[in-house]
């Protein structure tokens, strides 16, 4: 027999994976650590990546100045400088990462448990019903 | 009012009922408004000036998510400007990588919002946007417009300056490139746009959380008044006084578009405020409960008065349903 609740939470569980759970689900299998860490490996890659257009395009905007850039200062003096600003830029980004990936982990471990909650309601149902499945057959 | 009430319950409840039909035709319009414009702003590359490939690129970005009308659109663009000059393409590239890894990779969900920006500054009204993100979205939506708003600049440098792109001398490759990046850092106009939208996003999204009555309200007049004089005293300092008309324009239509989101989304009956205080353990509560105004839909009732038919039984159909012969029935 069809056990009506047991069909409304399985619904609404199977509309939680094909939405919000898409989302959140991936992320609920790591450990929060490596979670954040792993995001925050991909932001470095990035914002490295970043830098390196910001600076072609700086290197390229100024080419007909870049000979009087390198004349009049010191090279290592300007090397440092450079690295200073790409530092700065990875670390401002490597923030932003770990705040934002905190956040959804946050966010995706509150959205699950519902989940989970109505995954275990489920379970007990069909345990309930496979205990009452003998009776009835006897019947 | 009650009418009007009425409707938005009817729009709700056929949005509901048909929200996946709706959704498929709102993408397939937004993909044709955005795929015309690339194609009637920058359509330099004629195999893709086409109409089929707008329809054909439409269709597409109807049944995917509004992200992948993105990904289309970049490729679009960036295919029309590599029919101009590479050097023009190679920088779009460089703008489309950096948007992408300094914001959309931490929100990819305010693609819309970066769209419909770049769609309406084609219109000359983006001024919509900033306020109506601001009540509808958090903080982080807001870089999205800014994106959007970029997007659209460094279309209209290329276009309006299409000579330094389309010379042929191959020295000219680094006065083109050059020329690309003077779209972005000669343009004090898109800076200007930059300020004032994220400026207003910020004001109407902390006027809207206030627990103030008619909080929508206030945040959406304050916004729009806010971006009107920072536009206005913009334009005038930058001796752009022939953008002040669409800029007003753009202002009236945005507070319209505001009023409508306001109705449908934050519709609230102050008349009927209920104030409780309570406690528990550890907190006393002071809370103000501010009811929605909502009416019932309609529900016709057809009530059939006409009586029923009567149901005239022939003597061969009573005496085949009785299983006897015709003249016993005499």
């Amino acid at each position: 027999m069809l056990n009506e609740e047991r069909i409304r939470l399985m619904t609404k569980m199977a509309s939680y994976e094909a939405g919000e759970g898409k989302e959140y689900m991936p992320i609920r299998q790591f450990y929060r650590k490596d979670y954040v860490s792993y995001e925050m490996i991909k932001t470095f890659i990035t914002s490295t990546i970043s830098f390196g257009i910001l600076f072609l395009c700086w290197i390229v905007y100024k080419m007909d100045e870049i000979t009087d850039i390198f004349k009049g200062r010191d090279l290592p003096e300007l090397g440092v400088s450079i690295l200073i600003k790409y530092a700065v830029f990875v670390c401002a980004y490597q923030v932003i990462a770990y705040a934002v990936y905190t956040r959804r982990y946050k966010k995706a471990t509150a959205s699950i448990r519902k989940y989970y909650t109505a995954l275990k309601k489920v379970e007990k149902l069909q345990e309930k019903e496979e205990r009452l499945q003998p009776l009835e057959e006897w019947k | 009012m009650t009418g009007l009430l009425e409707m938005r319950e009817k729009l709700r409840t056929f949005y509901g009922k048909y929200e996946l039909y709706v959704a498929v035709g709102l993408k397939f319009i937004l993909g044709l408004a955005v795929f015309s414009i690339i194609n009637s702003n920058i359509g330099y590359m004629e195999r893709l000036n086409q109409p089929a490939a707008v329809l054909l690129l439409s269709l597409l970005c109807a049944f995917f998510p509004v992200n992948a009308m993105i990904v289309l659109a970049c490729g679009l663009i960036l295919l029309h400007l590599s029919a101009v000059s590479l050097e023009a393409c190679a920088i779009g590239l460089c703008l489309f990588l950096l948007l992408l890894f300094m914001y959309g990779k931490f929100a990819p969900k305010n693609g819309c919002s970066t769209i419909l920006t770049a769609v309406l500054c084609f219109f000359q009204i983006p001024q919509v946007m900033p306020v109506a993100v601001g009540m509808l979205r958090g903080p982080s939506a807001y870089f999205s417009v800014l994106c959007g708003t970029v997007t659209y600049y460094y279309l209209r440098g290329v276009r309006d300056n299409l000579v330094n792109f389309t010379s042929t001398e191959e020295t000219e490759g680094l006065a083109k490139f050059t020329a690309a990046l003077k779209i972005f850092t000669g343009n004090k106009e898109m800076y200007l746009m930059l300020a004032a939208f994220l400026v207003t996003s910020l004001t109407v999204y902390l006027i809207r959380r206030q627990a103030i009555s008619h909080a929508w309200r206030v945040a959406m007049v304050v916004g729009n008044v806010l971006e009107l004089i920072i536009l206005l005293l913009g334009y005038i300092l930058l001796d752009l006084t022939d953008k002040i008309l669409w800029t007003s324009v753009g202002i009236l239509i945005s507070m319209g578009v505001c009023l409508v989101l306001e109705f449908f989304l934050y519709n609230l009956d102050y008349s009927r405020v209920e104030r409780v205080q309570f406690e528990d353990d550890e907190y006393y509560y002071f809370v103000k409960a501010v009811p929605k105004v909502f009416v019932a839909k309609k529900e016709k009732k057809v009530k059939r008065i006409t009586p029923k038919k009567r149901t005239t039984v022939g003597r061969r159909e009573l005496a085949e349903e009785l299983d006897i012969d015709q003249d016993w029935l005499d």
